[in-house]
């Protein structure tokens, strides 16, 4: 059995991590699966969907690593006139962001319950907003 | 502190005015817009927020005799206008080749009270000259009303840029020197002919909703530090200048980072971002 769920989300900076691990736990106890594996997964190229610890400190450090990694300014090859948009590619350090951390993340589903631990928080990770977005829970199983 | 205002934006995706699906269809055909899609007031408001953006300048253009259409109507507009009064301005529009352009002129300052017109003479196919303007630019004195011309290069495909060069506007700013016009985009690329206008004419501004083929960064400090002389903003132009995006093609936050990473004195990046447009729009106390 396969249950889908589609979520959004609003968020209200460039780079913001958001968690989504209630929607994730809460998805999985409705989706009637007792055994099997839970997706998620960011619908977009610029936000992805990572696990971390919740702290504030990590956020901090995580943000100006990828920062450092993919700065705002640089020469990029993705800044050009974009005919197929009718718009400059001005978002080259998100897509490169969310390469770093993945767009998907995966968990066991075991008696009907999502299998996470304590410190895995689970992010949608924002690397271009603000933006509204989409992300998708499935739950597959029996 | 002034206002940060974004005096250059078209609502063309907002979610509110974007349920008819041939609409925005016709939208992105006439505006050369793509892969966008509607959204809703939350998110611009959330942009904004980030941005420190107070006002946009909502635009719609009239595209009536030569299209069949708008983009985005000026009832449109209201409605946004009316959705959202705490963070948007609104523009009316008017095909020039309308029998009935006074009219909807008319009836779009005194009934609905929208602040200024928007004019693409690329798109709309006239010089700013053309004697059957002349009815257009009084109607706007009589009101009190400025104009926003889209100028320099167009992305669309059906137009030409002739109509848009900055110097078409001389005539138009000698002739109606109560007037109060902007060159959209800095006329760019002719951005010395816009130089010039906003040197000589009181009456003339220009909004920074050009373009970047690079960063918004490295293309301001380009046209606005190297090509344009270190000091021309700072002593020469700063009272001219108003930010402006053209959002959705451009991001409003992003030309804002532009602006912000420019050296300039920071008065004159207060007047560019906000300060001129309230000169521009009526809104100083007088």
């Amino acid at each position: 059995m396969v249950k889908l769920t589609t979520k959004k989300v609003l968020s209200e900076k460039e780079f913001q991590l958001i968690s989504i691990r209630e929607e994730v736990i809460k998805a999985v106890e409705e989706s009637g699966i007792q055994n099997g594996i839970v997706l998620v997964m960011s619908a977009h190229t610029t936000a992805g969907v990572m696990v971390n610890e919740d702290l504030e400190c990590l956020h901090v450090d995580m943000e100006k690593t990828l920062d450092k990694m993919a700065p705002v300014v640089a020469d990029y090859a993705h800044s050009h006139y974009l005919p197929s948009y009718g718009a400059t590619g001005g978002n080259a350090p998100g897509h490169l962001k969310q390469m770093l951390t993945g767009y998907e993340v995966v968990f066991p589903v075991i008696e009907g319950k999502a299998l996470i631990r304590f410190a895995q928080d689970i992010y949608f990770a924002e690397f271009d907003g603000p933006q509204l977005r989409t992300y998708y829970i499935e739950v597959m199983g029996e | 502190m002034s206002m940060v205002i974004d005096v250059h934006v078209h609502p063309g995706f907002y979610e509110k005015i974007s349920q008819d699906k041939q609409e925005i269809e016709f939208r992105k055909k006439h505006a050369h817009w793509d892969l966008m899609s509607p959204f809703p007031v939350e998110l611009t408001r959330a942009q904004m927020k980030f941005a420190n953006v107070d006002k946009l300048v909502l635009l719609p253009m009239d595209l009536t005799t030569s299209a069949g259409g708008w983009v985005v109507s000026n009832d449109q507009i209201c409605t946004m206008v009316e959705e959202a009064p705490d963070i948007f301005f609104g523009f009316a529009s008017v095909d020039p080749y309308r029998e009935d352009a006074l009219d909807v002129l008319e009836h779009a300052f005194k009934d609905q009270k929208l602040m200024g017109l928007y004019l693409n003479p690329s798109k709309q196919a006239f010089f700013p000259d053309d004697p059957m303007m002349d009815r257009i630019y009084e109607k706007c004195i009589e009101y009190d009303k400025p104009i926003i011309f889209s100028a320099g290069m167009s992305f669309c495909d059906d137009c030409l840029m002739k109509y848009g060069k900055p110097l078409n506007f001389e005539p138009v700013a000698i002739k109606y020197p109560k007037l109060r016009i902007c060159i959209g985009h800095m006329g760019w690329p002719f951005i010395f002919d816009t130089a010039a206008m906003l040197l000589k004419y009181p009456n003339v501004y220009a909004d920074t909703s050009m373009l970047y083929m690079d960063s918004p960064e490295q293309f301001m400090h380009d046209v606005f530090m190297k090509q344009y002389g270190r000091l021309w903003l700072d002593n020469d132009l700063g009272d001219k200048i108003m930010f402006g995006s053209n959002n959705p093609r451009f991001r409003t936050a992003r030309i804002k980072r532009g602006l912000e990473s420019l050296d300039i004195r920071p008065e004159t990046l207060e007047k560019i971002l906000g300060g001129n447009a309230e000169r521009f729009l009526g809104l100083e106390v007088k």
